[in-house]
């Protein structure tokens, strides 16, 4: 078995991964910090492997980058476990895990029978995390959403976009993710537990539930005030300090609160008589006469690149920020200083940059062990190194289709 | 009630600001007795500058339910001291002002392991604790720029930058990304007897969600541009326009079987059916003849019907809500309880999200009204730090306990 390392927080954690996109970044979590985490696919391999975006644009099973980013440091197995022999091996698995991720609706983790219970059954110290869309309870819990459905049901997408335009969906699955680092936490807390109690437990996610909780203020504002915001214009009629402003190079965001900042960018902006008056001191003034203050803050910001405005302003300790594409945060001074991304090699993919282990612990740090797994890669190694089968095994499983 | 899993276990928190508290908040719903720490001298950025309105704001609410606030003034030598003295008898600190303030206060982690070798400290920072740019002074909503979330958020072929798209998910992805690492970090101790400090910058929590893009630009050497709503894998895809002023509901859909379930009920209502939308490939091609097509149903209905009309035949829809519909028309919340009221003792009644994780044995809760300013101070000067009546009124008549 395992060895656990007392310098990996999850070291001698055995995890099984039967999730779909919903639960990807849970897992990361998970695995980033040690745990061993086997991830189970269907013989025809994740609906992951048809993602893009796909290395060369190559849409082939074993280069699409969107799983090969949320797979690394699993080891991988093929199992169909809607058949017999396949919930057989499953359940064999389940005997010596510490935590099983699923993300199927409740509808079908029963009609699978990979319910708590049937999980469970074998091992009364099992932490199961279910995470679903709605939850395990409730009139919606069978029905089918993806991230956008989150971001739709939880006010995320309504107040994106511009007014008249259709909302606008955010990228990087942040439904998901939030659900994810929800699910992550309560398993977490599940081992706590258990470390104590010696007993395992059921967790609930809902992303439908998560994703009411990024969205910000919105809940505890209108049940107080009845507040109703709608998509803003960039235009900026409330938004204040908030709106993107052009430069020689693209856009900054100011943002502004206090106002000691206020202040602050008045002198650096050369004390422009048009807002240096006392009452735009006061945010609300300055939100109900935004014209003055968009225009001196667009003339000022033109005559300079984003990155010289950033460094001026956070030198002057005022919130600017660069609105940044993908590539200028790679080639960031701060992203290169911290080393946030590794090198990692996949036998597909080669040598690439991969994202590394977040948040950083000081006595127990994550690490990058292994590229996502190919298809099937470690079947041999748990089926027959771990489970005690044969090689002739292997061959009947693979001819009926189970793995 | 239950024992909560996290009994037990006490928590100081030097925060302002929403990733901070949220980390502590997490913590809390599942046990952690969590005292913050705040000043007189002004209040966080969530009870706002005017004192009359310091226990009345319903975001402060959110952030801070169940938790205890504890008045100190860091600006005089012995709140200092009673802060260092919490420290000796907390398990975690979690803090998240500016760098250089920790360190003012002599607390940072080597000063802190001298006085409390066991204690686990998360830093919460924008842009983390080292690099040039460890001193950014940021907000939740602005650390999406940086890391090229902001950018891509917008319609495809954008000329100008998104418009403010109002979610924080760095503040709150940072939050609860902080209190898993917590915990990760207590059963390290159980099992080791040590502490230890977590860096945890809230770019990089967010970023982590953007892999695949990184890997574009890295493994393709490609700058990702703005998406908007379309999808390569799923047609139709994306907000329809609904009956009913500015009212839509997404509709996605990824295999042939569900296309014939949704093209069926479509047909039924009286569209023909057009054969070249009849493969995933021919619709993805004809995606914006297609989504005419569909808007032609979906505008004579309510967006509720469309998603229960669809669900109904295992067709992933689901409404574009906004907060009106969350509290009065989501089925779903009013089910699973998901709203909590909480009855603040000078707000009045304040809705607030409940906790969207379920442990079967060990479930959290809101545990209770957010603090009045200072209105635990006393309770914590007498029980955790030990100071008599008398000491105590001295100190605040120094202005220390303030």
């Amino acid at each position: 078995m395992v060895h656990a390392d007392d310098r990996l927080l999850l070291s001698g954690y055995r995890v099984l991964d039967l999730s779909g996109p919903l639960g990807f970044h849970c897992v990361k979590l998970l695995a980033d910090f040690g745990a061993d985490v086997v991830k189970i696919e269907t013989p025809s391999g994740d609906e992951a492997r048809r993602v893009p975006p796909f290395k060369n644009d190559s849409p082939h099973p074993e280069k699409s980058l969107y799983f090969l980013h949320l797979n690394a440091n699993k080891r991988g197995i093929t199992l169909d476990v809607e058949k017999p022999d396949g919930r057989a091996i499953l359940f064999e698995l389940c005997r010596t895990a510490d935590v099983v991720i699923e993300t199927f609706r409740p509808v079908q983790c029963a009609e699978l029978g990979l319910t708590y219970p049937q999980l469970s059954a074998h091992n009364p110290g099992l932490v199961v995390a279910s995470i679903t869309p709605f939850g395990q309870s409730g009139p919606w819990r069978d029905y089918k959403a993806t991230d956008i459905a989150g971001l739709a049901l939880g006010n995320l997408l309504y107040l994106a976009g511009e007014p008249g335009e259709p909302p606008l969906q955010s990228p990087g699955e942040i439904a998901y993710g939030m659900a994810s680092t929800y699910g992550a936490f309560g398993i977490a807390v599940a081992l706590y537990h258990r470390a104590e109690s010696g007993k395992g437990q059921h967790i609930d996610v809902s992303m439908h539930e998560c994703a009411a909780h990024i969205a910000g203020y919105f809940i505890p504002n209108y049940g107080y005030t009845g507040t109703k915001p709608a998509r803003a214009s960039r235009k900026g009629e409330e938004t204040d300090l908030y709106d993107p402003y052009p430069t020689k190079n693209g856009y900054v965001r100011i943002f502004i609160i206090p106002v000691e900042q206020w202040r602050r960018l008045v002198e650096w902006m050369g004390r422009p008589t048009s807002i240096s008056g006392p009452e735009f001191e006061k945010m609300a003034y300055r939100r109900k006469n935004p014209e003055p203050v968009h225009k001196a803050i667009s003339e000022f910001c033109l005559r300079y690149t984003k990155e010289e405005l950033y460094e001026e302003g956070q030198k002057r300790r005022l919130s600017v920020t660069p609105i940044n594409t993908v590539g200028e945060f790679m080639e960031s001074p701060q992203v290169k200083a911290r080393q946030t991304f590794i090198e990692v090699e996949h036998p597909v993919i080669g040598k690439y940059l991969h994202f590394g282990p977040v948040p950083r612990f000081s006595e127990t740090p994550g690490r990058i062990v292994r590229a996502a797994p190919l298809l099937g890669e470690h079947n041999q190694e748990i089926y027959c190194g771990e489970l005690g089968m044969s090689k002739d095994d292997l061959v009947a499983l693979r001819a009926s289709g189970v793995i | 009630m239950s024992k909560l899993p996290l009994e037990g276990i006490r928590v100081l928190e030097l925060t302002t600001g929403a990733a901070g508290p949220t980390v502590a908040r997490v913590l809390c719903e599942f046990g952690a007795e969590v005292i913050r720490c705040e000043t007189r001298l002004r209040g966080d950025g969530h009870r706002g500058e005017d004192p009359a309105l310091w226990n009345k704001k319903p975001d402060f609410m959110k952030l801070q339910r169940g938790k205890k606030s504890f008045t100190v003034n860091m600006q005089t030598q012995k709140g200092r001291e009673l802060v260092k003295q919490l420290v000796t008898k907390s398990d975690v600190v979690v803090e998240n002002f500016g760098l250089g303030i920790l360190e003012k206060w002599g607390l940072n982690y080597p000063q802190l392991k001298q006085i409390n070798p066991t204690c686990i400290l998360i830093r919460v920072k924008g842009m983390g604790c080292t690099g040039p740019h460890a001193a950014d002074l940021t907000y939740g909503p602005n650390v999406g720029n940086t890391m090229g979330m902001t950018y891509l958020w917008n319609y495809p072929g954008a000329t100008t930058a998104t418009a403010e798209p109002r979610t924080q998910h760095p503040d709150f992805m940072g939050g609860v990304t902080g209190a898993f690492a917590v915990v990760l970090a207590l059963l390290h101790r159980k099992k080791t007897g040590r502490g230890q400090w977590i860096d945890s910058a809230q770019v990089e929590i967010g970023a982590s969600l953007l892999g695949p893009k990184y890997l574009e630009y890295s493994v393709n050497q490609r700058e990702s541009r703005p998406e908007g709503n379309r999808s390569l894998i799923a047609a139709p895809y994306g907000p329809y326009r609904c009956k009913g002023d500015d009212r839509w509901c997404v509709i996605a859909i990824y295999t042939q079987s569900e296309w014939e379930r949704f093209a069926g009920i479509l047909e039924r209502s009286g569209l023909s059916r057009e054969d070249k939308f009849a493969t995933h490939f021919q619709r993805i091609r004809h995606r914006e003849k297609l989504d005419k097509w569909v808007t032609r149903w979906s505008l004579e209905r309510d967006p509720y019907e469309v998603m229960e009309t669809l669900q109904a035949i295992d067709v992933g829809a689901a409404v574009v809500q906004d907060v009106e519909d969350q509290f009065k028309r989501d089925p779903q919340y009013a089910a699973r309880g998901f709203l909590v009221k909480l009855s603040e003792p000078e707000a009045g009644d304040v809705v607030t999200e409940g906790v969207p994780v379920r442990l079967s044995v060990t479930p959290g809760r809101v545990r209770g009204t957010a603090p009045l300013m200072g209105e635990h101070t006393r309770e914590i000067a007498r029980e955790v730090l030990g100071l008599s009546d008398k000491e105590i009124a001295a100190l605040d008549e120094e202005q220390v306990l303030y």
